[in-house]
């Protein structure tokens, strides 16, 4: 059985390495990628995402051995077919190449290192995705549409997906003016608020929310992009609206409460603090999420009125 | 045949059955016929990254790192006539952790190629650091092994501050590197790192009957015409450099210097022009062991093969400490 | 009137006045680490005229945090001096005998392992670093009677790198459980609350009390083997009562704070020079640098990289390490 797989995926690396071929400029210079790549390994979940988005299903996924990270809002799209690669730190350079692919998406933080191995397994393109914000992601999903051969299908979610975020940002807008919106993970040993450079901190900015963490304040600058942040580093930024993702429970953020600096943030004493899944807020990071995030905040901006 | 001779041989062997195992291990199970048939490149089904650019490089990058870190013990151990000095003891792991570090936070990293000469620059460092102030009193081997641990530690207080301080995934893959790993190693890596190392150690090989004439004290020495304190400088600095790149692209490899150096003067003695060869084989041996058993404990997960040689090394570290005399002290 | 010698009158005002400078150092150290941390707003003036806001603050989570790392001082503190005094090794301390990493190792496995974590992790901790310093003196031959000083420190080395790797595995696992071990790993009392500094303090007044018992059994000791054994000390007995004592107050510290280094190393050298070698100067003299140097280490690491916060451990291992450096050039009994 195992041995038909092998032909079967050698016949594929045949096929698809004589399709016709094209560059596609990414982060660490440009590649060619063949023209409609079959067997395409996504290293970070917001490759996922971009392949969902056109219907795509990718062979190999970097999905930290635990396929329910895969959520099944993509799951309906690409299917359960995937092969676990390993954790997106170190995938299994070794299952990737059993997988015969013709095209890796790997992230620029976290695979740069090993950037001429894949190229030996297959053209790799390296994004930006765990360091990028938001309008960078969008920007990802193009090059991802134009490396797997479907830039046209691509272009129009892509206009879609604006269009849909352009109606969150119409509903949300109004109401976020003058609000000051946190988000943040906390698991059982610690709070990192992610800051206005980060993923989930520009898209907050684009529905119109202030953050306190802006660097006008006296507080500091934050360059970076996840913050640990003490209660009493969260009291001075003291937003309008706290919202948690949490990855334990009880978190680290759970055992503030009764404590009175805790009780007395604006966002606690309005009954303003929400919770959010963590792993789509915070991991996820592609269209799909950016839109089931929105619908998050439309929620939440309903409970608040 | 000589004793030595037909010990190396079967070292040998086993090196070689040892590199077999390791190209026969891993996240995917591949028949036998299908590795022969890629090695040598025979008609019928053929996996060539797997085996020829994964698992191939990655087997003598082990073999070469582990014959360097071993020859660095087993010239360090003589040195300093200490037998439970080696590379991690005296700092220079630490220092070259701590230099590549720097150059991840301070200039974004370095080019690959480059990444060999900063860590030999803090290996070297380090190394020189424990020299110098080894000599600021009569240097005894002891002290200069106690040195080197405080040389160690503090660059490791280095290395854990940077470690905290810095965003997440900037130390994202220095952290995988730090515990000794061989994940994504290829040709480009074994490129970079094994001409030098493979000149290195042939250095040292021609070197090894001064390291027999140290032995037998500076006068002695000195009476047969030797330079004993540049000879020392210069072993030293090869034993340095050795320990130093290997660390460069393996990460810290735990205990091997330290390991092999005893077992192979267990199996032929202390002569240098017989023990460096045999260290050489145990160092490999051990080093393609545990980057094979990493891989083949857990599969899907790479258990780095520093952790396994430092659980597997401080034990034995003990056993050395409670069964040999310091020699240093009598 | 008895006429006091002028050398011990001498003596004695250096003490009185290095007390008293001790005493200010406490001050100071406590006084800096209440009036900086994460919010700007609450400063030096507050403590004096807090309003509301302040008061919470200062209360609620900077007087925790301040007296946490003034226990982990005394506590640290302590168990280096016991360690020194026992093994009679300048170089001995919690975090190069293997204990630090002892307790960690255990802590990670009440962590990582359903068995041990019902153990409860500070029970673990304090197990993790007893059996860590009693490996490490068997392989020095403690206690055979006959103490080496290298293989101490190498023991303790080797007892230290197989407890980290242990440890360091988790690094290889996940990205949230490698954030939390790696600032863990170090010793972080950034987010710490009176619950935890209590369980923290709790150790450390018995501890100095206990000290305080054995102080002379310690000054036994540092006499030799045959003479602490003519006066009626056994210094076995002395050595395991010693690893006790330093297993419990380094395994709480761990517990809590994590594995903070090179504290257990450098308070006793201070107070030794400072204050002389008699253990029932030393003792109280150890509690109160300890708590000053963690005070200050606090501190600092409040500002150095504001506005992020680096852990505390990370903070005393670069003021400590130098200082083991210099130790080991200097120190006596190693050639």
């Amino acid at each position: 059985m195992k041995r038909l797989i092998c032909a079967v995926a050698l016949m594929f690396g045949i096929l698809s390495t004589s399709a016709v071929a094209r560059d596609i400029a990414h982060e660490l210079g440009t590649t060619t990628v063949p023209d409609a790549p079959e067997r395409i390994v996504v290293l970070e979940f917001s490759f996922i995402d971009a392949l969902a988005s056109v219907g795509v299903a990718p062979v190999g996924i970097a999905d930290d051995n635990r396929r329910d990270r895969v959520i099944a809002e993509y799951t309906e799209i690409i299917g359960d077919e995937w092969v676990s690669v390993g954790t997106r730190k170190t995938p299994s350079l070794e299952v990737i190449a059993s997988l015969s692919p013709d095209l890796i998406i790997a992230d620029k933080n976290r695979h740069s290192e090993a950037f001429g191995t894949f190229s030996e397994i297959a053209p790799t393109i390296v994004l930006d995705s765990l360091g990028g914000d938001y309008h960078a992601s969008v920007e990802q999903m193009t090059i991802i549409g134009e490396a797997i051969g479907k830039p046209e299908e691509m272009a129009t979610r892509v206009a879609a997906h604006k269009a849909k975020m352009a109606d969150y940002v119409a509903q949300i807008k109004p109401k976020a003016a003058g609000v000051s919106a946190q988000f943040g993970v906390t698991n059982a040993n610690g709070l990192w608020l992610h800051s206005p450079v980060s993923y989930n901190g520009s898209l907050l900015e684009m529905f119109g929310f202030a953050s306190g963490m802006s660097p006008d304040g006296e507080g500091g600058l934050y360059e970076k992009t996840y913050v640990p942040t003490t209660l009493e580093q969260l009291s001075e930024v003291n937003p309008d609206i706290l919202i948690f993702g949490e990855y334990a429970d009880p978190s680290h953020v759970d055992s503030w409460s009764g404590e009175t600096l805790y009780e007395g943030l604006t966002a606690v004493e309005a009954g303003k603090v929400f919770n959010v899944t963590a792993h789509n807020w915070s991991r996820l990071r592609g269209m799909l999420a950016a839109e089931l995030t929105a619908a998050d905040i439309v929620e939440i901006m309903g409970k608040i009125e | 045949m000589t004793r030595p001779l037909r010990i190396g041989l079967v070292l040998l062997t086993g090196l070689i059955a040892a590199m077999l195992v390791s190209l026969a291990v891993g996240a995917v199970a591949i028949p036998l016929s299908v590795i022969v048939n890629t090695l040598l490149d025979l008609d019928g089904p053929q996996q060539d990254f797997i085996i020829n650019r994964s698992r191939l490089p990655r087997t003598l990058l082990a073999v070469v790192t582990g014959a360097s870190l071993a020859m660095s013990g087993a010239i360090i151990q003589a040195l300093l006539r200490n037998p439970l000095a080696s590379p991690k003891i005296i700092g220079i792991n630490s220092g070259a952790a701590l230099a590549v570090l720097l150059s991840v936070v301070l200039a974004g990293g370095v080019p690959l190629g480059f990444l060999p000469a900063v860590a030999a620059l803090g290996g070297v460092a380090a190394a020189a650091i424990i020299y110098i102030l080894a000599e600021v009193r009569p240097v005894s081997p002891a002290r200069l092994a106690l040195v080197g641990i405080a040389v160690g530690f503090t660059a490791d207080a280095g290395v854990d501050f940077i470690l905290v301080t810095a965003d997440t995934y900037d130390i994202s893959a220095p952290l995988v590197w730090l515990t000794g790993s061989l994940w994504s190693r290829g040709w480009s890596h074994l490129g970079a790192v094994a001409p030098l190392l493979i000149c290195l150690m042939g250095v040292c090989l021609l070197l090894s009957y001064r390291l027999d004439i140290i032995r037998l004290g500076s006068a002695q020495a000195t009476g047969l015409g030797m330079h004993v304190r540049r000879a020392r400088l210069v072993l030293l600095t090869l034993a340095t450099l050795l320990a130093a790149v290997s660390v460069s692209v393996v990460g810290v490899l735990g205990f091997v210097g330290l390991m092999a150096p005893h077992i192979a003067r267990l199996l032929v003695g202390g002569a240098h022009r017989t023990l460096l060869p045999v260290a050489l084989l145990v160092g490999a041996l051990l080093v393609v062991i545990a980057d094979a058993a990493g891989r083949a404990l857990v599969p899907g997960i790479e258990i780095s093969a520093g952790i396994l040689t430092a659980i597997f090394g401080a034990p034995f570290f003990v056993f050395l400490l409670l069964t040999r005399e310091i020699e240093a002290r009598s | 009137m008895k006429s006091v010698p002028a050398g011990n009158l001498r003596a004695g005002i250096v003490r009185g006045a290095s007390a008293a400078l001790l005493l200010g150092a406490v001050a100071v150290g406590a006084l800096w680490s209440l009036s900086t941390g994460g919010r700007s707003d609450v400063g030096f003036g507050d403590l004096f005229r807090p309003d509301d806001l302040a008061r919470t603050v200062l209360s609620d989570i900077r007087a925790p945090r301040t007296l946490a790392a003034a226990c982990l001082g005394i506590n640290l503190g302590i168990a280096g001096l016991a360690l020194q005094a026992i093994t009679r090794n300048p170089l001995a301390s919690p975090a190069i005998l293997g204990i630090n990493q002892g307790a960690a190792l255990g802590l990670a496995l009440a962590f990582v392992l359903p068995i041990f974590g019902a153990v409860g992790p500070e029970l673990m901790a304090i197990l993790g670093a007893f059996g860590a310093g009693v490996l490490t003196f068997a392989i020095a031959g403690g206690f055979g009677g006959r103490m080496d000083a290298m293989r101490l420190i190498l023991g303790g080395v080797a007892v230290g790198a197989f407890s980290y790797a242990v440890v360091r595995f988790t690094f290889t696992l996940e990205d949230d459980i490698a954030r939390s071990v790696v600032r863990w790993t170090v010793g972080d009392i950034t987010d710490i609350r009176w619950d935890a500094t209590l369980r923290l303090s709790a150790w450390s007044i018995p501890g100095i009390i206990a000290a305080m018992i054995l102080s002379q059994r310690f000054n036994l000791v540092a006499l030799g083997q045959d003479a602490a054994r003519g006066l009626g000390a056994d210094p076995r007995v002395t050595l395991l009562l010693g690893t006790v004592l330093a297993a419990v107050l380094a395994g709480v510290s761990v517990s809590v704070a994590g594995p903070i280094s090179f504290t257990g190393l450098v308070v006793p050298h201070l107070a030794r020079f400072l204050f002389g070698g008699d253990h029932r100067i030393l003792v109280p003299a150890v509690a109160g640098l300890g708590a000053a140097l963690m005070l200050l280490a606090d501190a600092l690491s409040k500002v150095l990289t504001a506005p992020i916060e680096a852990p505390i451990g990370a903070i005393a291992a670069l003021i400590g390490a130098p200082w083991f450096l210099w130790l080991a050039v200097r120190a006596k009994g190693f050639e």
